[in-house]
């Protein structure tokens, strides 16, 4: 039987899932540090960083796309890959995928609250940053869950 | 940190503060309420002037950077203020009134090219408004004649000849009426009515329920003739327009001395700021203010020798004192990130030093890439040498030098150079598969087969750190005599962690030292159930204290495991530069793939860098502060603003502000 359709499947969910979560928060944020950029231009930087924060996800889900295609030998044009291994894989990698992507929801939801605070007082910036990474833990608990399971299937 | 208090002679004061300014090691205590017996000047109508005037130098620079924009390359804001000598505040001095003139001649310039602009907008549009207009050739305003009334406007409706006068017969039969259509199209006519006079009223109300409109501001000329006196004043209004605009461009070569006289102004309202907090009687005045302790003496000798008269008195700082941050040139560029959270209060110990090597490691773990982190050190030190920046923009650019040295080192154990860009170089070349584990000399850790080797490294330095952090706690808590908080609440957790890690180091090597291990744990444990309900008032609270508080270990754990974000971020970092790699390889060893392979291996590292240094700095920072500064850092000091130089273009040679 072969497994690789689902290891195709699973690179694709790590990959998408994760990243609609973060596409969603990042936009959210992007839209409110366009409005605040509308009135101070000056504050570009920090903007970009907070806005930048609930991006990691998408990142991550990519990374366990990635290793899954590397892993699984698709890269090198190999087509063969067990049932078992494929379905673990897909296993594998729902982790990043669910996880990703509601942590990024919930992130751009922080990232839009940090960018209003930073907005009145630019002295908040890293009350801010440091409570929007707070989220971010989830994203990477679920990441280095599926990226241990993703590397130590044979 | 110490107070300062100077007594010194009137007729000394101007030399003084301006040397004190220049000096800047005095924070100025700011205080309302005067010692009895004293004055206080009122210096608010200066104040007011200088502020006025250097929010009129700052706009006359934005009409002039509208007018013309400076062309300053990309790197200029790592670019230091420059120097000039003492003697060029006087002729800046000199020149201020000639300056101010020029700056309100500018603003004058730029309100009347608005102006102008309003005017040519209002012109254009009632041009726009006789366009249709322009085959009628009696006036507008063309009023009735002896027996017949005229009608000059519009329906706002399409109509021809047949359809109007159908239109007009079917609402009003016994209407006699003449008309001329002068324009027409789907949704305006513009016509002339003739009725007998007569009929004027008739006429009137028939027009009213059709739409009819008569034009708004009828003139006595043809429209033809009123839209060319229009058009010849739409070109005089350019004129002038242009004139103007040459005019401000005239007043660009002020560009420079404008802005050194913006800092001239912020100066002067600065020292009028420290002048109305001065306590002054008819011959003397009293300064007080903080003093950082090593530059006493050098205080000293400025009094002496500008003001030989003055005393200067020192004495013990409260605990309301700014804080001056004081440390080694390996760690004080991190002060700026302690200081970013808030600065240490009276009761906090400095955490500089112990953050900024984990700063620097921790950045190097993710990050971990020998050649960022060595683009990282070039780009550095070409900017400190080239752009002599100022202090702050120094500091942050030898942050990150120091970084870039952890991340060479991390990237070289991590076997990362530019990911795996050797290895991928070779096989294009060769042909020859190899691992970056076979082409380096030296054993590597490899992010993605050691996984979980780093996972164990990571959580091994998040203990390391957390327990640093909670030696501080210890440390403060002995500081302050308050023994029991030192051992009971902060040292029995400190053996309960160092138990569990020795705990989960004998699980997997050896049976004795996983026993020992729980031991130490367990004493902990039954240390703190005794001890955490100490404050409670009978044996049950104080039992339910105390094993509540086990419950704390949950957010320890979280903390540990949030170092796992080393082994993600680094490994992020590295797969990200394999993929890029990868894909600039894809075309071969040709001569296209070669020149294929160099674009994309320069598109895909940027964009690798940018988004993994942003992502490794805020972990960083978030792992300081979450992490460690929980354990033991309060905050909330207040910063030393010495009176000092505040400004933006230049600063004066010599001085003690860098």
């Amino acid at each position: 039987m072969n497994g690789m359709i689902f290891a195709i499947l699973a690179a694709s969910l790590a990959t998408v899932l994760a990243g609609i979560g973060s596409a969603k928060g990042v936009g959210a944020a992007a839209q409110t540090a366009m409005g605040v950029l509308s009135e101070d231009s000056s504050m570009f930087g920090k903007m970009l960083v907070l806005t930048l924060l609930p991006g990691t996800q998408g990142l991550y889900g990519f990374i366990v796309g990635f290793l899954i295609m590397n892993g699984t030998g698709i890269l090198n044009g190999s087509m063969d890959l067990g049932m078992a291994q494929g379905l673990s894989y897909l296993a594998a990698s729902l982790a990043i995928g669910f996880g990703g992507m509601i942590s990024g929801f919930a992130q751009g939801k922080a990232a839009v609250a940090g960018i209003s605070m930073c907005a009145k007082d630019e002295k908040n910036f890293s009350k801010a940053m440091v409570s929007i990474t707070l989220v971010e833990i989830y994203a990477l608990l679920a990441f280095i869950v599926s990226l241990l399971m993703v590397i130590s299937i044979k | 940190m110490k107070t300062v208090r100077i007594i010194a002679l009137k007729k000394d004061r101007k030399r003084l503060l301006e040397h004190i300014q220049d000096s800047s090691i005095i924070h100025v205590r700011n205080t309302d309420e005067k010692q009895s017996g004293f004055e206080r000047t009122d210096t608010s109508a200066q104040l007011q002037q200088f502020e006025r005037n250097a929010f009129l130098t700052r706009q006359a620079l934005k009409i002039l950077d509208r007018t013309e924009p400076e062309k300053k390359g990309i790197l200029a804001s790592f670019r230091g203020r420059r120097e000039i000598e003492p003697e060029e505040i006087g002729k800046l001095a000199g020149e201020s009134v000639k300056i101010i003139g020029i700056c309100n001649r500018i603003t004058d310039l730029d309100k009347q090219t608005a102006d102008l602009a309003a005017e040519r907008v209002r012109i254009k549009t009632a041009i726009a408004q006789l366009e249709p207009w322009k085959n009628l050739d009696i006036p507008m305003n063309t009023s009735d004649t002896a027996s017949s009334a005229v009608f000059i406007g519009s329906f706002p409706k399409g109509y021809d000849n047949v359809t109007l006068s159908e239109k007009l017969a079917q609402e009003t039969p016994e209407l006699i009426f003449d008309f001329e259509i002068i324009f027409s199209s789907s949704n305006l006519t513009c016509a002339v009515i003739f009725t007998p006079k007569s009929q004027k009223e008739l006429a009137d109300n028939t027009l009213r329920t059709l739409g009819f409109s008569r034009p708004l501001n009828p003139t006595s000329k043809t429209p033809s003739v009123k839209a060319e006196r229009l058009k010849d004043k739409l070109d005089g209004l350019q004129t002038k327009i242009d004139s103007a605009k040459e005019q401000l461009r005239s007043y660009l070569k002020y560009r420079p001395v404008i802005r050194d006289m913006e800092d001239y102004f912020v100066l002067r309202s600065e020292k009028y700021k420290v002048i109305s907090q001065l306590d002054q009687t008819k011959h003397i005045f009293i300064l007080n203010g903080y003093i950082p302790e090593q530059d006493q003496i050098k205080l000293e000798q400025l009094c002496q020798r500008v003001a030989p008269d003055c005393i200067v008195e020192f004495g013990d700082a409260g605990d309301d004192a700014p804080v001056k941050l004081k440390n080694n040139t390996f760690s004080e560029p991190a002060e700026s990130i302690v200081t970013m959270y808030s600065p240490p209060s009276h009761n906090d110990i400095d955490p500089t030093p112990v953050m900024a090597f984990f700063f620097y490691f921790f950045f190097g773990m993710m990050f971990s890439d020998a050649g960022y982190g060595l683009l990282m050190i070039i780009a550095t030190t070409i900017a400190l040498k080239v752009f002599k920046p100022d202090r702050k923009m120094k500091n942050n650019l030898r942050l990150f030098r120091n970084c870039g040295f952890a991340t060479v080192v991390w990237g070289l154990v991590f076997g990362s150079i530019f990911g795996d860009a050797p290895a991928v170089i070779y096989k294009l070349f060769t042909g020859n598969e190899i691992t970056m584990r076979q082409l380096l000399p030296w054993p590597i850790l490899d992010t993605q087969k050691d996984a979980l080797t780093i996972m164990v490294i990571s959580i091994g330095l998040g203990l390391l750190h957390i327990l640093i952090g909670m030696g501080c706690k210890f440390y403060v808590c002995i500081k302050e005599k308050d023994y029991a908080a030192a051992f009971f609440d902060t040292g029995l957790w400190m053996t309960m962690l160092v138990g569990f890690a020795v705990l989960a180091a004998g699980a997997a090597a050896s049976q004795t030292v996983f026993y020992v291990g729980v031991g130490i744990a367990i004493a902990s444990a039954v240390g703190l159930v005794l001890t955490q309900g100490r404050g409670k008032k009978n044996i049950f609270a104080k039992l339910m204290g105390g094993i509540a508080s086990l419950y704390d270990i949950t957010s320890y754990i979280s903390d540990l495991l949030s170092y796992s974000r080393l082994l993600a971020l680094g490994l992020t970092t590295g797969v990200m530069a394999q993929v890029f790699n990868m894909l600039s390889t894809i075309m071969g060893p040709s001569v296209v793939g070669i020149i294929f392979m160099i674009v994309m291996f320069l598109i895909g590292h940027a964009i690798t860098i940018g988004l993994n240094a942003l992502g490794s700095y805020v972990h960083t920072m978030r792992l300081q502060y979450v992490e460690m500064f929980s354990k033991f850092y309060e905050g909330g000091g207040k910063p030393f603003e010495p009176f000092s130089l505040n400004s933006r273009n230049f600063k004066i040679k010599n001085s003690n502000d860098d």
